[in-house]
C-alpha cells in the first residue's frame, strides 16, 4: 500500500511536471521549485486518488479496445468495486465526464481489482464545496493547471471564507508566478507557509481526500447499527480518524448512506472522560433536542443539537462533562481545523442545515467512533442473536412472574431513568406487579452496539399488552458479563 | 527580477517607431506620417513629464481623429500620470472595446485596477492581454506580480490574518506606448476613411481579434541584428536600410536558407489568402501553441480569427534565417494588417526540418 501510494504520488509529478511545460512563460524553474513542491504537497500529498483518475485515462483506450467498456457498463457491481478508486471522478464532475469516468471505472476494475477499500456509495452532491475543491485536486492532478485555478477561484467566490480552498487557490496561483518576480508578495507568501495553521489545513485536505479515497464497502453499516427500528428515519455516524459524519436513511429496505460530511472533533481528539478535557465522546447516543440558532452565538453556526452525552453507560464508568453537540460553524469560517472544538462535532453550516431537517429528537441515534467498522447484513444479525434471546428470557420471565428468573437478568446497581432502586430488587417486584402475567408484544425494536472494554447494548423498543392498542416504549442499556447479557440501566420513553 | 529597466527597454524601441514613421514619411505618405510625429511630440511631451502640454496637444489631435487608437492611448496613459483614474479607465476600456487586438489598453487598465486593490479585475485584464499576445513580456510580469499578490491574499484568507499587513502595492509597469505605428503608409486613405463612419468601423472590433500577435515588447533581451529601417510594405520606399542587419547565416547553408524563406512566405501567403489548410500545414506536428493552449484549441482560436476577415496582408520585411542541421529559425518584422487593424511587430519561428519540409516548431514575438 505504501509502495503503491509511493509511486502514485509520483506519477502525479509527473502529470503536473508535464502539464507545467504546456505554459512556457511560467515554466517551472528551480527558482520556483518552492512554490510548486508547496503546492504538490497541499494538493497531492495525499491524493492518489486524482492520480489514479488521471494515471487510468492512459490505460481506459487499451481497456476500451479490449472491450473493457462494454464491461464496465454490464458489469454494475464490478464497477461499484472500483468505485472507491474513482468515486469523486464520477459524481464531482459533470455530464459530460461520465463516459471518460466510466472508462475509468473499467481501467480501475482491471488494474486493481482487489482493492480492499471497494465502496459502495459515491460522494454525495450534498456537500457541493467539497465536491468543488476535489473537483479542482483532480484538474490539477491532469496537470489542467489553467481550469484548475480558475475553478478554484469560482470556489473561493462563492465560500470566501473556505480556509482549504483559499489555501488551494492559493497554491495555484503561486504556481503561476514566474521565478523572475521576486516580490514582497513572495516573501510574505513564504512567510505564511510557514505558519502552523497551514499543517491544519494540509490535515484537513489529507482527510478530506482520505475518506473520500475509502469509501464504505457495499451493503453494510457501522457495526454499531445492528439492527434500527423505521421509527428512527435517519441514523448518524461519526468517523473522528476520517473527520466524517456520514447520514443514514433508514426504510424497512435497511439503512442506506445518502450523505456524508467533513466535521471536526475535540481539539484533544476523541474518548471524552472528564469535563474540559475538549475531547469528543465515544460511544452510541441520541439528538435530545435541536437548539434554536437565533438563541445561539454566531458561533454555533446555522444550529445545535444536542446529544445525550453522558449517556447511562458512560455515567456507570464515571465519565463526566456534557453540553456536547452537533453544531456549525461562526460566520467568519466555513469548516474548522479536523481537531477544532472542546468536544462537540462541527459542521459546515450547509452541511449541518441538510441534517437539521432530517434528525429526529429523541430517535436518531448518533455513534461516534474513533474509526467506524462496517459490517454486512448477515454479520448483523448473526451479532443480535445473544441479546435477542436474552431480551426474550427476560420477557418470559416477567410475563411469568418469575422473579428469582427475571432478577438474574439485573445487575445489583440497575437504576431506571434517574431513580435508584435499592438493589434491583424494587424493579423486579415492579416489572412483575406491571406485567401481571399478560402476553405482550414487542415492535419497533433497534439494537445498537457498543463495544471498547465492554460490551454493551441498547436495545429501544415498545411494548403492547394483550388487549391493549398502545404501551410504554423504553430504552434499556445491557451490559454483557461473560455469556449472559444484564441490563444496568432502564429509561421509559413513555 | 529587477523591474526598473523595464519601462527604459520599452523606450529604447522608440527609435524602430521613429524609424517608421521616417520611412513612411519619406516616401510621401504625408497625412500619417504628420500624425506619427504628433504621437511622437505628446510621447516627448510626456516623457519629459510636460503633462498639461502633452494633453492639450493630445485633445487638438482627437479633435481631428477621434478614433485614432495610438493617440487615445497616449491621452489614457496622461489621465494615468495625472491621477484621473476613472477617466483613464474609461479610455482604456473603450480603446479595449474599438480594437481588443492591442493588448496595451488591457495591461494599462490592469495597473490601474491593481492600484485600486482589484487585483482579480486586474488579472482577468492582463488575462485578456496575454490571449491577445501570448508572449508579451510587460503583461506577463505584471500577471505575474497579480498572482504574487493574489496568492498572498488567499494564503491570508486561509490562514484567516489580517490582510492589511502585507499591503505594499505591487508597483506593475504601465506601457506608455503603443507601437503600433498608426497607418505607416500603406493604406492611410482606407485607413482614415475607415476611421471615419464610427458606428461602421465599431462593428467589426469586439469581433473575435485577428491574432496578429502585435506589438513587440521585449526588446533588451532582443538580439541585437533586426534594428533596421523597415520599410513601408506596399510604399515602394527605397530598400536602402540605413543601418543594414548584420548578415545573419553563414553563407554555408544557402541552399537551406532559401528552402525556409520559402517555407516562412508560404506560411505568411497562406495566412493573408486565409487558407486554413496551408497555414495550419505549415505548423509541424510537435509545434505547442504559446499560452499553455492545446493544439485542437489553438487552431480553432486561429481560424476563428482569421477566416472571415475582409483582407489580410501579411508582409514579412528584415528576413534573417539561421540554419542549424534540421532546425532553423527565422526573425523578421511582420507586418500585419486587417480589416481596421494595422500593426507590425517583430516575429521569430523556430522550424524544424522533416524531408524536404520545414516545418514552424514554435512561433513567438519578440526576440
Amino acid at each position: 500500500m505504501a509502495h503503491s501510494q509511493g509511486k502514485r504520488r509520483r506519477l502525479v509529478a509527473d502529470i503536473v511536471r508535464h502539464g507545467r511545460l504546456q505554459n512556457p512563460p511560467f515554466r517551472l524553474r528551480s527558482g520556483q521549485l518552492l512554490a510548486a513542491l508547496m503546492t504538490a504537497s497541499a494538493l497531492m500529498l495525499a491524493a492518489p486518488g486524482a492520480a489514479l483518475a488521471s494515471n487510468s485515462t492512459h490505460k481506459a483506450g487499451s481497456a476500451k479496445a479490449a472491450g473493457g467498456s462494454t464491461k464496465a457498463k454490464a458489469a454494475s457491481s464490478s464497477r461499484t468495486t472500483a468505485r472507491g478508486a474513482t468515486s469523486r471522478s464520477s459524481s464531482a464532475k459533470g455530464k459530460k465526464g461520465v463516459a471518460a469516468a466510466e472508462a475509468r471505472t473499467a481501467s480501475a476494475t482491471t488494474t486493481r481489482p482487489a482493492r480492499r477499500s471497494a465502496s459502495a456509495s459515491s460522494i454525495q452532491e450534498a456537500s457541493n464545496a467539497e465536491a468543488r475543491l476535489i473537483a479542482v485536486y483532480e484538474m490539477f492532478g491532469r496537470g489542467q493547471a489553467r481550469p484548475a485555478l480558475a475553478k478554484a477561484r469560482d470556489l473561493v467566490r462563492d465560500y470566501p471564507n473556505f480556509q482549504l480552498a483559499q489555501l488551494v487557490y492559493g497554491d495555484l496561483l503561486a504556481a503561476q508566478v514566474p521565478p523572475s518576480n521576486a516580490l514582497p508578495d513572495t516573501a510574505s507568501i513564504a512567510k505564511m507557509r510557514g505558519n502552523p495553521a497551514m499543517a491544519e489545513l494540509h490535515e484537513e485536505s489529507k482527510r478530506r481526500l482520505q475518506a473520500l479515497r475509502e469509501r464504505p464497502p457495499a451493503n453494510t453499516v457501522p457495526s454499531q447499527f445492528l439492527t434500527l427500528s423505521t421509527r428512527s428515519r435517519y441514523a448518524i455516524a461519526v468517523d473522528a480518524s476520517r473527520s466524517r459524519l456520514y447520514l443514514f436513511e433508514n426504510s424497512d429496505k435497511g439503512l442506506k448512506l445518502t450523505a456524508d460530511y467533513y466535521i471536526s472533533v475535540g481539539k484533544s481528539g476523541t474518548d471524552k472522560v472528564t469535563e474540559g478535557d475538549a475531547r469528543t465522546p465515544l460511544g452510541v447516543y441520541y439528538i435530545t433536542s435541536s437548539l434554536d440558532p437565533k438563541s445561539l452565538k454566531d458561533f454555533y453556526g446555522a444550529g445545535a443539537l444536542p446529544i445525550n452525552y453522558p449517556n447511562p453507560y458512560d455515567v456507570r464508568r464515571g465519565k463526566t462533562g456534557g453540553g456536547i453537540w452537533l453544531h456549525g460553524t461562526p460566520p467568519q469560517q466555513f469548516a474548522r481545523a479536523p481537531l477544532a472544538s472542546d468536544g462537540c462535532v462541527v459542521m459546515a453550516n450547509p452541511d449541518l442545515k441538510q441534517l437539521l431537517r432530517k434528525v429526529q429528537i429523541g430517535a436518531t441515534p448518533v455513534v461516534t467512533a474513533r474509526s467506524l467498522q462496517w459490517i454486512s447484513q448477515p454479520q448483523a444479525e448473526k451479532e443480535t442473536q445473544s441479546i435477542t434471546s436474552a431480551i426474550n428470557g427476560w420477557k418470559d420471565a416477567r410475563a411469568n412472574g418469575n422473579e428469582a428468573q427475571l432478577k438474574k437478568f439485573y445487575l445489583p446497581d440497575f437504576q431506571r431513568s434517574s431513580k435508584k432502586s435499592t438493589e434491583g430488587i424494587s424493579a423486579v417486584d415492579e416489572e412483575v406487579k406491571y406485567a401481571q402475567g399478560k402476553r405482550v408484544q414487542f415492535k419497533d425494536v433497534s439494537y445498537l452496539h457498543w463495544r471498547d472494554g465492554d460490551d454493551t447494548m441498547i436495545v429501544t423498543f415498545g411494548e403492547v399488552f394483550e388487549g391493549e392498542k398502545s404501551g410504554r416504549s423504553r430504552r434499556q442499556y445491557w451490559l454483557r458479563q461473560g455469556t449472559d447479557w444484564k441490563l444496568f440501566h432502564e429509561e421509559i420513553l413513555g | 527580477m529587477p523591474k526598473s529597466p523595464r519601462p527604459r527597454a520599452r523606450f529604447s524601441f522608440s527609435p524602430t517607431v521613429r524609424a517608421l514613421f521616417l520611412a513612411a514619411a519619406t516616401c510621401g505618405a504625408a497625412l500619417p506620417a504628420l500624425a506619427a510625429i504628433e504621437h511622437e511630440e505628446v510621447d516627448k511631451l510626456m516623457q519629459a513629464g510636460k503633462l498639461d502640454e502633452a494633453l492639450t496637444k493630445a485633445d487638438a489631435f482627437l479633435k481631428d481623429k477621434p478614433r485614432d487608437p495610438q493617440m487615445r492611448f497616449l491621452k489614457g496613459v496622461i489621465q494615468l500620470d495625472t491621477g484621473k483614474r476613472n477617466e483613464a479607465i474609461a479610455a482604456f476600456t473603450q480603446l479595449t472595446l474599438d480594437a481588443p487586438e492591442l493588448p496595451e489598453p488591457y495591461n494599462n487598465l490592469a495597473v490601474i485596477y491593481a492600484s485600486q486593490n482589484q487585483f482579480d479585475k486586474a488579472r482577468s485584464a492582463l488575462e485578456s492581454a496575454i490571449r491577445t499576445n501570448p508572449s508579451y513580456a510587460t503583461a506577463q510580469e505584471n500577471l505575474g506580480d497579480v498572482y504574487a499578490r493574489l496568492a498572498s491574499q488567499a494564503y491570508s484568507k486561509a490562514l484567516q490574518l489580517d490582510q492589511n499587513n502585507t499591503a505594499v502595492q505591487p508597483k506593475l509597469a504601465v506601457i506608455r506606448t503603443l507601437f503600433t505605428p498608426t497607418p505607416p503608409g500603406a493604406k492611410p486613405t482606407a485607413l482614415v476613411a475607415s476611421a471615419a463612419p464610427v458606428p461602421a468601423a465599431k462593428a467589426p472590433a469586439p469581433a473575435p481579434a485577428p491574432a496578429a500577435p502585435p506589438p513587440p515588447v521585449k526588446v533588451a533581451a532582443a538580439p541585437a541584428p533586426v534594428a533596421a529601417a523597415p520599410k513601408a510594405p506596399e510604399a515602394k520606399a527605397p530598400e536602402a536600410a540605413p543601418a543594414p542587419a548584420p548578415a545573419p547565416a553563414p553563407a554555408a547553408n544557402t541552399a537551406s536558407n532559401a528552402e525556409v524563406e520559402s517555407a516562412v512566405r508560404a506560411w505568411a501567403s497562406a495566412w493573408a489568402s486565409q487558407d486554413m489548410d496551408r497555414y495550419l500545414a505549415a505548423y509541424g506536428p510537435d509545434f505547442t501553441p504559446t499560452g499553455g493552449q492545446s493544439r485542437k484549441s489553438w487552431e480553432e482560436d486561429r481560424r476563428a480569427r482569421i477566416v472571415g476577415k475582409s483582407s489580410i496582408s501579411v508582409n514579412i520585411e528584415n528576413l534573417a534565417i539561421k540554419v542549424d542541421g534540421q532546425n532553423a529559425t527565422a526573425k523578421f518584422r511582420q507586418i500585419y494588417r486587417a480589416d481596421n487593424l494595422n500593426v507590425s511587430s517583430r516575429k521569430t519561428l523556430d522550424l524544424q526540418r522533416s524531408g524536404n519540409q520545414w516545418h514552424i516548431r514554435k512561433e513567438s514575438v519578440g526576440g
